[in-house]
């Protein structure tokens, strides 16, 4: 029986740790290159579920046309929310905190557009209308057409931003944003060309991950913002700089939420209502005692300098 | 010919330059001196764009520059390279070059990145390596490789041998005369001033952001009292 439970919590961990990888690295991304914590990337996430539920409902239930659309609504929101919101307040040379507050805005302005939109078409709480299948059974565990989806697609997408970042002229440019903001300027590197290519990429990221998120749970106008703590939590681990730190933290959350939870709930009684708490929990300590997270583990990764 | 007439120019409302009028000769060394404070860099910046400019006008072969945004600067043959935080300090050298080579194709690229290596030889087994973890002269040389990569007709360097050794600080400006005598006009803001002065023909004097002489380095090694009656130093110190 408990290792059952073990096994199941394990291939949960596994799955909710590459949707918070994908999360929390458009969060470094936002962080490094456009020196924004940007909490409405938990709406662009939330948009991006939306969009699956939409079109798998009057569209198409073929996955890779569900992921594309997510991804490209929910990049032209985080792209309108920079020409919109972020930008004149770069122009006015805002403190992070004023733009940190005005994350938090934009976040609660798509958030209750998405509420007004549900309740108009009824759209609470649905699953997204893609099939569910069992690929592959054992006397321990189950994984499902789900776990086969959303593992590999963060693993090829963590990998292919890798690519883009260490391998590609674009890559090479956002680093150097990321870097040292006027130097890239002084070299005549179109700053904001970059951003807005950045915000695309970010928002895609933040939709793909939104519409797995949707089809392994279900879909409603929080569920973002439910998990951006979690994704926080993963990028603060990460030192909101580094991605393999990020990547590594958002397994260590997902394990702490996932099979380190359900272990002191059958070997303690623990309860179920304390799950919320863990990231929380995992940025205080973080903090406390490591607060440039992971990245000192990764020195001679190529990091994304602050 | 660079042309700064009348510029009022500083960070907010706090005002740096006051009407600073000057003409920089083309292939030549200009040095600007002058004390802390006194608006060096400030110009240097204004240039580029990077301060408040409430009056005046900057042309660059009759062209006013005032208004360009400072991405768009260096496309009209101007190379700056900013006293700190001049490289990418995350990324390895050869990224630091192709990032200044970025509109090149790939082939040209290739062959000027080449060429900088030519150059700057101190870097060539330095390649691959992150230019944070490089020492100070190193640095300053990858900065000076960036900037000569972008093709510019003129440099602007602010304190290329802040912080660095003697030895180091001479290499530096031996680099500097071998880009000037290929054709650049090189303007270098300086702390030491009996360095630049052996290096640079053209020397102009700045305080509390006004220009208070422009002349040739002869001068100087003539008259020793002009030093100090315009930088409070004692003597030139013959070579």
């Amino acid at each position: 029986m408990f290792e059952r439970i073990l096994i199941d919590s394990l291939i949960r961990s596994m799955q909710v740790g590459s949707l918070y990888a994908l999360m929390a690295l458009g969060i470094t991304l936002t962080m490094s290159v456009l020196k924004l914590p940007n909490f409405a990337h938990a709406e662009f996430v939330t948009v991006g579920a939306y969009t699956a539920l939409i079109v798998s409902r009057n569209v198409s239930t073929n996955p890779i046309i569900i992921l594309g659309l997510s991804a490209i609504v929910a990049s032209v929101v985080a792209l309108v929310s920079h020409i919109t919101v972020f930008r004149p307040f770069e122009k006015q040379k805002s403190s992070i905190y004023i733009m940190l507050l005005a994350s938090f805005a934009v976040g609660l302005i798509i958030r209750y557009v998405l509420f007004l939109t549900a309740d108009t078409f009824d759209l609470f709480d649905q699953r997204i209308q893609v099939p569910l299948e069992i690929w592959y059974r054992t006397d321990n565990f189950i994984l499902s057409n789900v776990f086969f989806w959303v593992v590999p697609t963060s693993i090829v997408l963590v990998i292919a931003l890798s690519l883009l970042l260490n391998a590609t002229p674009l890559g090479r440019e956002m680093r150097a944003l990321a870097d040292n903001f006027d130097l890239a300027r002084v070299i005549g590197i179109p700053v904001e060309r970059v951003k807005w290519l950045t915000w695309l990429l970010v928002g895609a990221l933040a939709g793909i991950s939104g519409a797995l998120w949707g089809i392994q749970t279900s879909v409603s106008p929080l569920m973002g913002w439910v998990v951006i703590l979690s994704v926080f939590a993963a990028a603060i681990l990460g030192g909101l700089s580094s991605f393999p730190g990020t990547i590594l933290g958002a397994y260590v959350v997902a394990f702490s939420e996932n099979t380190i939870m359900q272990v002191l709930n059958f070997q303690f009684g623990l309860s179920f209502s304390f799950k919320p708490a863990i990231p929380f929990i995992i940025i205080v300590i973080v903090l406390l005692i490591r607060p440039e997270g992971f990245t000192q583990f990764f020195k001679s990764n190529r990091s994304l300098k602050r | 010919m660079l042309s700064i007439r009348e510029l009022t120019a500083g960070y907010g409302k706090l005002e740096i330059l006051h009407q600073l009028s000057v003409d920089i000769q083309v292939n030549h060394m200009t040095t600007i001196l002058g004390a802390n404070g006194s608006g060096k860099s400030t110009l240097l910046k204004s240039i580029f764009g990077l301060t408040t400019i409430t009056g005046g006008s900057i042309t660059y072969n009759d062209r006013e520059i005032i208004g360009i945004s400072t991405e768009n600067i260096s496309k009209l043959g101007i190379a700056y390279v900013p006293q700190r935080e001049n490289i990418f300090a995350s990324m390895t050298v050869r990224e630091n070059l192709a990032l200044a080579v970025r509109k090149a194709s790939r082939a040209e690229a290739a062959l000027r990145i080449d060429r900088a290596f030519d150059l700057f030889p101190i870097l060539t087994k330095r390649a691959n390596q992150r230019t944070g973890l490089m020492s100070g002269g190193e640095r300053q040389m990858v900065a000076i490789a960036m900037g000569w990569l972008m093709n510019p007709s003129l440099m602007l360097l602010d304190e290329p041998t802040a912080g660095l050794a003697p030895l180091v600080a001479k290499e530096v400006f031996e680099t500097l005369y071998n880009l000037s005598q290929k054709g650049i006009t090189l303007v270098i803001v300086e702390q030491n001033a009996r360095t630049a002065l052996r290096w640079c023909e053209d020397v102009c004097i700045l305080r509390e952001g006004t220009l208070v002489y422009q002349g040739r380095n002869d001068a100087f090694a003539e008259d020793d009292s002009l030093l100090h009656t315009y930088l409070g130093l004692l003597s030139i110190g013959k070579q």
